[in-house]
């Protein structure tokens, strides 16, 4: 049965969260702008009735799932390109031993021209960390700092090994492209907690965008409000913030005052036109972000000690770490998915590995430790699930032996989980014992979505949107299961 | 069995239009009442789609064949392979395949078979795994196409439909009508009532020359009570030049138009696309017959004598026609890491786009193995590619710079060859003189040095830099005068130096400014005489050439007795390309039309009838109003492929011309709107929203045609706007950006399309995503654009140009003014109510202004007219088209 559908948005709503309670409990006086058209919707400002064929209409008031949340946010590290498991935290000491020895096993090369059976063990040592003894190589010495908070799963397999193909499967659920992103899909069945930052936003790299682009955060069929919002690696980070010159506030707000009115009365000629209610939506929510966005965006209001932690005083992780940064501040203030990309084939080390790989890793080891460190001081880790981790891992053998590189491998790579309701300090799952091919409790990235639903408090098969061709799903009907193993 | 089948096929088949689902729902609900609806499960119908999808590849199309076991016939699975016999008279618990399916052996990986399709095959095996017919002694061509690949809906022949017979004859206005309202009367809907002549007007303004009409145009279209106004409008808007800039942009996206190459850094510009661009304007505008106008496009340069030189106007249209081949991203000029695979990327990116646009199917997808769900086979592939072989050989490229074709006569090479001569003897006096000047100054100087040195020092500077001894190095270093040229006068005496760029320069300049304007064209060409052989690449590697193809259309639909032409001996080029336009426009192929007719009624429509444009494949949807969809086809190829004439049929039916609200009864049974019971508001893409507000503040600028108006940052950096980068000397980029003037107004087409600079203004609303084309754009709604819409500088410049342009042209009139700026921004009155708060509005942001401190009465009311205009432009009224 469907938790709730399009057709029928019957959302379940916390009876402590009321839309105008959490709007009236804003911050920011914009808030208040939307206040009044909520109240104008009420009858309590003499508005004009609307006519009885108005619909209901979906809106972004927080609900809350059919189970006790573990976690109300997210924060998505996305690792794009694939990063190497075995260089950096699956360390296969019979990998070592056959080191340029010829693997004999199935293995399926996603480049045939380059491709080779000799194995091929990183030159990179691996010390164990936390209590837990977690390995992780010299390549992410940061991550030793969080080992006792964090999940690592190392039994990843989505069975696909291409990058367009292996991130629709891991942000949309299935490898065929065109259909919504989880984000979207939470968004779609949790409702936004802040009514003036969009509910899902995206930090995208300063390089291009992952080979997706902007098809990685679409809502495609789900209602308009369930896209990620772009921010950009920088400023303007969001562009048109800023209320133009030599026009005061006060006189903005008229603005849109009247401009809710105008579409108001559209709308009530057109009922039933969703199109028309979500854009006064978008009115309502850009009004707010003009500060609040400005807000959450100025990392200039965080302490030194802050900045240092996050490695935004160092070149090599100032631009990652500046995003993890405000992804923790949109966390703060209530956005409930956030994706932090990086770039474009990032991770995507096909070739001069020795070298390559070291520098990518320096980018992002110590901010994306920093989130979770900074996020458990202040008490956020415990309800906000953290995600790193790609669309693929790399394979043991050599990719030209003229340039060491590796491969893609779609059949056994990690990432990890934090937070949320994630069990801390634990190792999920084993790769077989050259780190090729997941072997021991295996999670396909289907598993992963149904368990991340499931510590927001929903099974992921319950969030469903009727379309005329049928029911949809992030799982899309695969069978994923909530991996319990890795749950507190 | 039955129960089983249905069941199954309810519950894995996608079927786009309702009433299908709807039909499948019932049938599983009540498996009696529907009975004649199920039928035995097949292999070539149920079973041989799965296992081609997830099997195929290891098990039977590739050299080496996992286990011995091919599963492209129900004849070999029944046969077996390594591990024995697959299939088990007793059912399918006992049969290998299953078991291995079903365990999730197989297929390995974790992409296992969905549960409907583990059930459709044990349902096969348990029914005695039957074919429908006998198959095949051999598969030739890696598999072979079932009577099923050969019966998908799309490959069938265009039939013009008869009419289906419809109850209400009053709301036929076109042909069309009859097929939509048919099906609305099946489900016991009809026509909504037609829209009022304020929205249509509008309707008809943004839809055929993307911009809204003028008050005065409203006012008269209004005033008008003849019964033929409506049809006289759209006659009128289809002869405005301006159609041709609006529609030929929806061909530019399917095109994938740029103004650079993409894929590097560099991204370098293409200075000559725009003249396709222009083309493409001018066919429409000329409503060239689109027959024609593919023909042209495809293999234009087959249809030029060589050498392409002194061409008249019609032949260099013709060649100028094929930069539809040459859109796609092309590295090759760039910094690419390898070359050789840049090339056949581009050649890819080719396929990919002709593919797309205008057979409506993912022929890329069979670059590397035959396709997963169509019918197309690695080899058509190759087929394809041998068709653009000889234009494109990526083992004799031509960069983008060098496949330019100079449009100079021989004349006019030889007048820029003299002045080019003339200028550079003018440059070497300069220089020589420099030299001169600078090599006496330099000795007059070594004579200034202790005596003891000025031998070697004279003996180094003699010397070549890279001949000099250690002790001439030092004595260099030491003395760094002794280095100066003609070059480098400066450092020792810039006021000589000037006194004789100053006396040459301009005598340079003025021989460089008699020199002709460059002028070329960017067409797809063959090289005389080279008729390189196409190999299919395993794996679509370029690296591993396999056996030799011949150009050809797709086998699945090819008729016999098409010839595609290895070399044609009547041509000086192959003829490869233009006898593949021929036969894709000799109004039999059963793509062509569809695809076009299916295209051009998502633009008047927002949706299309197959709402997958690019794909009319099995992964594609199916029409929603099939006999519609073929009779427009039909239609359009014996009216001569004649565009304007289906416009027409469209325009003036029923269906077009209904309100776009939704009734109640609608909204229950319809709500995505695919029966077309009403009209669905659109929202304007992004190129509209620009020119509109461009026309409502008055500043477009009318000029059409030309080379794009350059876009680059701004002087922050921060976005992209209509400007010019400058470069200093070196080729340095310059922060200062360059006013282009009036040019920043042009219409958005006009502008250049720099893949790697998409204009800031644009970017919130919607561009087409360009790999390397777009079949259709995604239509968002999201807070950035409503922060454009609020605070962005050029929305702010052009309400605040409007405010003006309303107080120029109705005076002081308040009231006027409110009244003229809604029926010019969203084409209606506004109603009583409207108005009166309209007018409490201005006068409240009046005094709040004032006590803000703006105290200047004339610009306060001009600032608060533009707020009242800028939250029009900002409303659903504008950015929505009824």
């Amino acid at each position: 049965m469907a938790f709730f559908t399009w057709n029928e948005m019957m959302p379940k709503v916390k009876t402590d969260l009321t839309r105008r309670h959490f709007l009236s409990n804003q911050a920011f006086g914009i808030g208040g702008l939307a206040f009044a058209s909520l109240m104008q919707q009420d009858g309590l400002f003499a508005a004009p009735q609307k006519p009885p064929l108005q619909r209901r209409q979906f809106d972004l008031n927080p609900r809350a799932g059919q189970d006790a949340p573990k976690a109300n946010a997210m924060i998505s590290m996305f690792m794009q390109g694939g990063p190497s498991h075995m260089d950096l935290c699956d360390p296969k000491p019979e990998l070592t031993r056959q080191h340029l020895k010829t693997f004999e096993g199935d293995i399926h090369f996603d480049n045939v021209v380059q491709k080779s059976r000799k194995l091929f063990a990183g030159p990179w040592q691996f010390k164990k960390y936390g209590e837990c003894g977690m390995d992780f190589s010299e390549l992410l010495p940061h991550h030793g700092a969080i080992a006792d908070d964090i999940c690592l799963i190392r039994s990843m397999q989505t069975g696909i090994s291409g990058h367009e193909t292996g991130i629709s499967a891991m942000n949309t659920g299935r490898q065929r492209r065109g259909r919504p992103s989880m984000g979207s899909w939470l968004v779609y069945g949790l409702g936004s907690e802040n009514a003036n930052l969009p509910a899902y936003m995206v930090l995208r790299d300063s390089g291009s965008l992952p080979v997706l682009g902007a098809e990685m955060w679409q809502n495609t069929w789900l209602p308009s409000a369930c896209a990620g919002t772009v921010v950009h690696a920088h400023e303007p980070r969001i562009a048109n913030l800023q209320p133009p010159s030599g026009i005061p506030n006060s006189v903005q707000r008229r603005t849109l005052d009247l401009l809710e009115q105008i579409n108001g009365e559209q709308l009530d000629r057109f009922p039933g036109e969703e199109e028309f209610a979500a854009r006064m939506q978008t009115y309502r929510l850009a009004a707010g972000m003009q500060v609040a966005a400005r807000e959450a965006l100025d990392v200039s209001q965080e302490t030194q000690e802050t900045h240092r932690l996050y490695g935004i005083d160092d070149p090599t992780t100032q631009e990652f770490g500046t995003r993890c940064l405000i992804a923790r501040r949109l966390v703060e203030r209530g956005v409930r998915f956030i994706q932090v990309l990086s770039g474009d084939q990032h991770w995507d080390h096909h070739g001069g590995i020795v070298s390559s790989l070291p520098k990518t890793c320096f980018k992002v080891d110590k901010p994306a430790a920093a989130l979770v460190t900074d996020l458990k001081r202040r008490g956020l880790l415990d309800t906000t699930l953290v995600h790193w981790g790609g669309e693929i891992g790399r394979l043991p053998v050599i990719q030209n032996e003229s340039n060491i590189g590796r491969d893609h491998n779609g059949v056994g790579f990690s990432m990890w989980l934090a937070g949320g309701g994630i069990k801390a300090g634990h190792i999920h799952g084993e790769t077989d014992e050259l780190g090729h091919r997941a072997v021991t409790d295996v999670v396909t990235h289907y598993d992963f979505h149904a368990t991340m639903f499931h510590l927001f408090g929903l099974d992921v098969d319950d969030v469903t949107y009727d379309r005329p061709s049928g029911s949809t799903s992030l799982t899309d009907g695969q069978p994923g299961k909530v991996v319990k193993g890795v749950l507190k | 069995m039955y129960t089983v089948r249905n069941q199954i096929i309810c519950a894995a088949r996608r079927m786009a239009p309702m009433w299908i689902s709807l039909l499948g729902m019932l049938a599983c609900a009540d498996v009696n009442v529907h009975a004649e609806e199920a039928h035995a499960i097949t292999f070539e119908e149920d079973v041989r789609p799965i296992l081609k999808a997830h099997c195929w590849q290891c098990h039977g199309e590739e050299a080496e064949l996992k286990g011995g076991f091919d599963t492209r016939l129900a004849r070999f699975i029944l046969r077996g392979g390594d591990s024995g016999t697959a299939v088990s008279k007793s059912g399918h618990k006992d049969s290998l395949i299953w078991q291995r399916i079903a365990s999730g052996e197989m297929p390995p990986g974790p992409k296992r078979l969905s549960p409907e399709d583990t059930a459709m095959i044990a349902a096969w095996i348990d029914a005695g795994a039957g074919t429908l017919r006998e198959e095949p002694e051999s598969l030739v061509d890696e598999g072979h196409f079932t009577e099923e690949d050969r019966s998908h809906w799309s490959f069938q022949p265009v039939v013009r439909p008869a009419f289906p017979p419809i109850k209400g004859g009053s709301f036929i206005q076109s042909p069309i009508d009859m097929f939509i309202l048919a099906r609305l009367e099946a489900e016991g809907l009809s026509f909504s009532p037609m829209a009022d002549k304020a929205t249509l007007i509008r309707r008809l303004y943004i839809n055929l020359l993307g911009l809204p009409p003028s008050p005065e145009a409203i006012e008269r279209f209004l005033r008008e009570d003849h019964p033929e106004s409506y049809a006289r409008l759209v006659e009128q808007l289809l002869t405005s030049p301006t159609y041709g800039e609006r529609w030929a942009r929806h061909w530019l996206d399917v095109a994938g138009y740029a103004d650079s190459d993409g894929v590097t850094k560099r991204d370098t510009v293409r200075a000559w696309a725009f003249k396709y661009r222009d083309y493409v304007i001018d066919a429409l505008n000329e409503n060239k017959p689109w027959d024609e106008f593919l023909v042209e496009q495809l293999a234009g340069d087959e249809l030029v004598s060589r050498p392409y030189r002194d061409l008249d106007s019609s032949e260099a249209q013709k060649l100028i026609a094929t930069g539809f081949l040459r859109m796609s991203p092309d590295g090759t000029s760039g910094d690419v890491l390898d070359q050789e695979l840049a090339r056949n990327q581009a050649v890819a990116e080719v396929i990919k786009s002709v593919s797309t646009s205008l057979l409506g199917l993912s022929v890329g997808c069979a670059q590397c193995h035959s396709h997963r769900y169509d019918a197309i086979s690695h080899t058509d592939y190759y087929r394809m590619r041998a068709l653009f072989e000889p234009a494109y050989n990526w083992k004799d490229w031509r960069s983008p710079g060098a496949r330019l074709i100079s449009q100079w006569s021989a004349a006019t090479e030889a007048e820029d060859t003299a002045l080019q001569q003339e200028a550079s003897a003018l440059t070497e006096n300069r220089d020589k003189e420099l030299d001169e000047v600078a090599e006496s100054i330099v000795q007059k100087r070594i004579l200034e040095l202790p005596e003891d040195i000025q031998e070697a020092a004279r003996a180094a500077r003699s010397t070549p830099a890279d001949e000099r001894t250690a002790e001439q190095s030092k004595i260099i270093e030491d003395h760094a005068f002794l280095k100066v040229t003609g070059a480098s006068l400066q450092e020792i005496d810039g006021g000589a130096k000037n006194e004789i760029v100053e006396k040459w320069d301009p005598k340079i300049a003025e021989v460089n400014s008699r020199r002709p304007p460059r002028d070329y064209l960017m067409p797809l060409t063959e090289v005389a005489g080279s008729v390189p052989v196409t190999f299919l690449f395993n794996r679509g590697d370029h690296k591993q050439p396999q056996k030799e193809v011949l150009p050809g259309g797709l086998s699945i639909i090819a008729p016999p007795e098409l010839n595609i032409p290895v070399d044609d001996p009547e041509l000086p080029s192959t003829g490869r390309r233009l006898a593949y336009a021929r036969y894709l426009t000799n109004g039999s192929h059963p793509l062509v039309a569809r695809v076009l007719v299916n295209r051009i009624w998502m633009h008047h429509f927002g949706s299309a009838l197959v709402s997958t444009p690019g794909d009319f494949g099995t992964q594609g949807e199916r029409p929603s109003h099939p006999e519609l969809l073929d009779w427009l086809a039909a239609e359009f190829v014996d009216s001569g492929w004649d565009l304007k004439h289906l416009h027409r049929l469209i325009l003036c039916s029923t269906v077009y011309q209904q309100t776009a609200v939704r009734s109640d009864l609608l909204q229950r049974v319809d709500p995505e709107n695919q029966l077309l019971g009403r009209m669905s508001v659109r929202r304007l893409e992004s190129e509209v929203l620009r020119d509109s507000l461009l026309s409502l503040s008055g500043q477009l600028q009318q000029k059409m045609g030309g080379p794009a108006a350059p876009v680059s940052l701004d002087n922050v950096g921060q976005r992209v706007v209509v400007s010019r980068t400058q470069y200093d000397p070196s080729g340095r980029l310059l922060r200062d950006v360059e006013s282009v003037g009036e040019d920043k107004y042009r219409r958005t087409i006009y502008i250049q399309v720099r893949r790697s600079l998409p204009l800031g203004i644009l970017v919130p609303f919607d561009i087409p995503t360009l790999n390397p084309n777009c079949t259709k754009r995604t239509v968002s709604n999201n807070a950035p654009q409503s922060l454009q819409m609020m605070n962005d500088p050029f929305v702010i410049e052009q309400v605040n140009a409007i405010a003006a342009r309303l107080i120029d042209e109705v005076g002081d009139d308040i009231p006027g003014q409110i009244a003229r700026a809604w029926r010019l921004i969203i084409g209606k009155s506004p109603s009583k109510f409207q108005m009166e708060n309209a007018i409490a509005f201005l006068s409240d942001l009046e005094f709040e202004l004032r006590s803000e401190g703006d105290d200047d009465a004339p610009t306060t009311h001009q600032k608060a007219l533009a707020q009242l205009c800028q939250a029009l432009v900002a409303s659903n009224g504008f950015l929505y088209v009824e």
